[in-house]
């Protein structure tokens, strides 16, 4: 029998074996290293914040000290 | 709990980022004094602003050194006095008033900005530097003439104001 994934009209038993990542060897069992949750670091996650951070303040000084305060007639009263 | 050292880096920086938000908000109100248009203007009388001292002939005048009050009426589908005519640094305070339905005062690209309330004076006080022009318009529907509702602020060289004539050239 296959352990890969079976299609949903044969899904009418139990499913057999423990549970298997998709993209996984098929004749893989074990994971091949274990990663500690400091060792996973998402770097391209972390960039991506990163980059979202810097356009958050930039655009917001740019709004605040630029655009608001900078421009004519402050309203003081 | 263990958390991450990437999850309180970012935790962080969202704090920060709220932190710095409400900083730059009190600079703004405590460091250079942006506030809101409140209801210090007080009342007045829209059917009878022909006798009111002021709104009788709306106009700019000069009250202190570089301090100057402009006095407006809007009405269906006017400002008076237009062009509203202001020197260059200078603080000017707008007193605002309608003589007939609910109006809009905006400088437009700018953050003086108010509802023109009949019976209401709305007070702006505003620092202006540069000289310039700005179109002022009504942004509250007033009435079939509402799209064509438009007046002017003229902000000229201090040199070249003439207080006299009341701020109208």
């Amino acid at each position: 029998m296959s352990r890969g994934v079976p299609a949903v009209d044969e899904e009418d038993g139990e499913t057999e074996g423990p549970e298997q990542s998709v993209s996984a060897p098929v004749t893989q069992d074990e994971p091949e290293r274990e990663l500690t949750h400091e060792e996973f670091d998402p770097k391209g996650t972390l960039a991506l914040i990163l980059m979202y951070f810097t356009i958050l303040v930039v655009m917001w000084v740019f709004m605040y000290f630029i655009e608001f305060l900078g421009n004519d007639l402050v309203v003081v009263g | 709990m263990h958390i991450h050292q990437y999850e309180k880096l970012w935790l962080g920086m969202s704090l920060v980022l709220i932190v710095g938000f409400i900083a730059t908000i009190t600079y703004g109100a405590v460091g250079v004094g942006v506030t809101m248009v409140d209801d210090s203007g007080g009342n007045v009388d829209p059917n009878a602003l022909d006798e009111h001292p002021e709104f009788s002939d709306p106009g700019v005048q000069k009250v202190g050194e570089n301090e100057y009050e402009a006095y407006v009426v809007a009405r269906q589908f006017i400002f008076q006095p237009d062009p509203i005519v202001v020197p260059a640094n200078s603080t000017v305070t707008f007193y605002v008033t309608s003589a007939d339905v609910i109006h809009g005062f905006a400088v437009v690209g700018t953050n003086a900005n108010t509802m023109v309330i009949p019976g209401e004076v709305a007070e702006v006080t505003v620092e202006v530097n540069e000289p310039g022009e700005y179109g002022i318009v009504c942004h509250e529907y007033c009435g079939s003439g509402h799209h064509t509702m438009e007046g002017l602020l003229r902000v000229v060289p201090e040199g070249e104001y003439n207080s006299s004539d009341g701020g109208e050239q």
